[in-house]
Parts: C-alpha cells; structure tokens; sequence
C-alpha cells in the first residue's frame, strides 16, 4: 500500500519527527518547527507528494503557539500526508513554501490577514484578501474579541424593555413612518 | 463620470401627479438583481411559477439605472456595503430598499462578527424590513405589498430622506468603511 511505502521512507529518512496518527493512506506527523520547511521540499521530491492541499492553523494561546498543517497528497489522491509544527505565537514567522507550490502564495496571504502570520519572501502577502483595509488585530486570533468589537463599530438596536405585548406594540415603530435618523444614545 | 452635486429636489409643483405616479410606481416595481448574503436564496423561487412575482408587476433587472428596489438580502458585510452604496446611489429616483432577514435587523446569528454590519437602516434608508431567517417567499411577497401600499400613499419616501440626511449617512458610512474611495456623489 502507498502508506505503508510513505511510512517506510519517512522513517529511513533521517527526520526527526513524531507520529500523531497515522491510518490507511493517511500519515500525521509533527516535526520542530526548525525542520518543517525541509520536511516539506523532501516530501515533494523524496515521497512523492506533489500537490499541496491547504495550510491550517491552530490557535494554541494556552501554549503560546500557532500550530500550522501542512496538508499534502500524491498525484493520485490515494493518500494523504501532514506535517504539522508548533511556532512561537508571538511574531510568527515561517518561511514562505510559494517557490515550492504556487498554491501555497495564496493560502499564506489568507492566513496572514487572519492571524497575523508572516511569510518573508512571499511576495503577495500584504495584499488584501478578503478584508478591505482592516486595521484591527487580525480577526481570526484567539485573542480578539469579536462581540466587543462589532458592538464598538456596528453597535447594537436597542432591546426591547418590556415583555407584555400591549405595551411593546405601543412603544414599536410604526412601519409606514419615514426612517428617522437617531444619535447612537438613543438606540 | 460622476456628479458633483446632489439630485434635484423633486418639484413641489407636480405634487398633484404624485398619486398618478405613484400608482404606477407601485405595480411596476423592478428589482435589481443584486443579492448581498444567504437571503439572495430564497428570492429564485419568486421567479418560478409557484411563486411567480411578475404577476405584482415585480420582474428583475440586470443593472440599477433601470431598477426602482433594491433588496438588500440577509447579511452585509463592510466590504459589500460600499459596493451596495454605490449601486444605490445609481439608481433612479424614486428608489426603495427592502431589507429582508434579521441580520439587517439586529446582525441576527451574526452580531458578533467582526465584519457584518447590525443596524441597517444608519448606513441606508430602509422602506421595509421583512424578518426571519430567512424569509419564505411568501413572507418577501408581504414584504413587497407593504411596499406597494406604502408607495401607493406617498410614504415610502426613504430616497427624499436620504438626499436631505445624506451626511448622517456618510458620517456613519465612513465610520466603517475606511478607505473611502468612492466619489463623493454617485447619481
């Protein structure tokens, strides 16, 4: 079987990694950060892993790391192989893969918009690619808070007061008035 | 090409045609085909036959110079809501806006994103709010015979109220959308 074959090779070679699971066409390992990049250029050239899928990440805050995946599979699509690391959460930065898979320029731009991430040498990163012109931290961290920040800049239609029909009926806007601009107070 | 200035206010004079137009208006409105979330969903079945709005004179049009609605359908995020803007703005006057689901209303299942706006009606005027989420058909179709008997009596005058407030509605437009590069008006 192909996994068994991958399997074999991954562990002749002289990688230092540790399996997280591993399955019928499937191989999860986890490598030190340090070697994940040359992990990924011999499991293009070495076991046959030509296509890259995506690249995922965890938010680890209770660890203080980003753990990234790379999924890869062969030309076949028979099985599946990835390789996760741990970086540091603060000023994460990895090596862009763009020269390896061209794919991988466009998933490394949507996660550092998300997260933050940076890529030296990607040359599309600082492009926009789904937010426009977003000045927060990147909203996809663990350590933003999204409810404060949407009430902060969307605000909120004020609640209704009471629960007795009669009176809420009363007190609702009537449909057929004009929409009336209100100060942000009164909402 | 934009204009430098706002529309013309309408004339007082022609007052007495405005119930003339205004049946008109109403039994010929046309939408433009323009849908911003989820809720674009449920505005297909109008067009089958189960459903069939063209027989309330309601038919679709491909750009907004010859549309009267526009249906802002269920979530707008900060990035469509400039594109929305500046459809809005394109269309003719007289022009309603029918605003359908709860994330128009109140954000819905997303007030806490940190991109989908929670108040509609501070950013454009709207003449109707149909709930749910997301609407039936049949609940749109209520939504737009409110609209009609709102127009029928003059009420439905959202366009007029955004042309006199229109700097209440930028000040709130801009307050979101950072990088306003749009024209400063876009009849």
């Amino acid at each position: 079987m192909m996994d068994k074959n991958l399997r074999r090779i991954v562990t002749e070679s002289s990688f230092d990694f540790e399996t997280i699971r591993e399955d019928e066409g499937y191989l999860h390992v986890r490598v030190p950060h340090g070697n994940a990049v040359e992990m990924l250029l011999s499991a293009k050239q070495r076991f046959g892993m030509e296509t890259l899928q995506l690249i995922s990440v965890v938010d680890r805050i209770e660890d203080g790391t980003f753990q990234l995946t790379w999924i890869l599979c062969d030309p076949g699509g028979t099985s599946i192989f990835m390789i996760s690391a741990d970086y540091p959460r603060e000023n994460c930065s990895v090596p862009t893969l763009g020269d390896i898979w061209p794919t991988a320029v466009v998933f490394e731009r949507e996660l550092h918009e998300m997260y933050g991430i940076d890529f030296p040498g990607n040359p599309r990163q600082n492009e926009d690619f789904l937010l426009e012109d977003w000045r927060e931290l990147p909203p996809m961290r663990r350590d933003f808070d999204t409810l404060s920040y949407s009430l902060r800049t969307f605000g909120e239609r004020r609640k209704r007061t009471h629960t007795d029909p009669r009176e809420y009926i009363a007190d609702s806007v009537d449909e057929w008035d004009t929409p009336v601009p209100m100060k942000d107070e009164d909402r | 090409m934009y204009c430098n200035k706002l529309p013309d206010k309408p004339d007082d004079r022609k007052k007495i045609w405005d119930k003339v137009d205004n049946m008109a208006r109403a039994n010929s409105l046309w939408v433009t085909a323009y849908g911003t979330g989820c809720g674009a969903i449920e505005l297909r079945p109008l067009h089958t036959s189960r459903f069939d709005m063209e027989r309330f004179g309601i038919a679709m049009r491909p750009t907004p110079r010859q549309a009267d609605v526009l249906i802002i359908s269920g979530y707008l995020a900060v990035k469509t809501l400039k594109r929305v803007i500046r459809v809005y703005e394109q269309i003719q006057d007289p022009k309603y806006i029918l605003a359908l689901g709860s994330c128009t209303i109140n954000g819905g299942m997303y007030y806490d994103s940190y991109n989908t706006l929670n108040i509609l009606d501070r950013y454009l005027p709207v003449d109707v709010y149909v709930n749910g989420c997301m609407p039936r058909p049949e609940a749109i179709i209520d939504g737009f015979s409110l609209l009609m008997s709102k127009i029928k009596a003059g009420k439905a005058d959202g366009w007029k109220h955004y042309v006199d407030n229109l700097e209440y509605y930028r000040e709130n437009q801009k307050k979101v959308i950072h990088n306003w590069d749009l024209p400063d008006y876009n009849w």
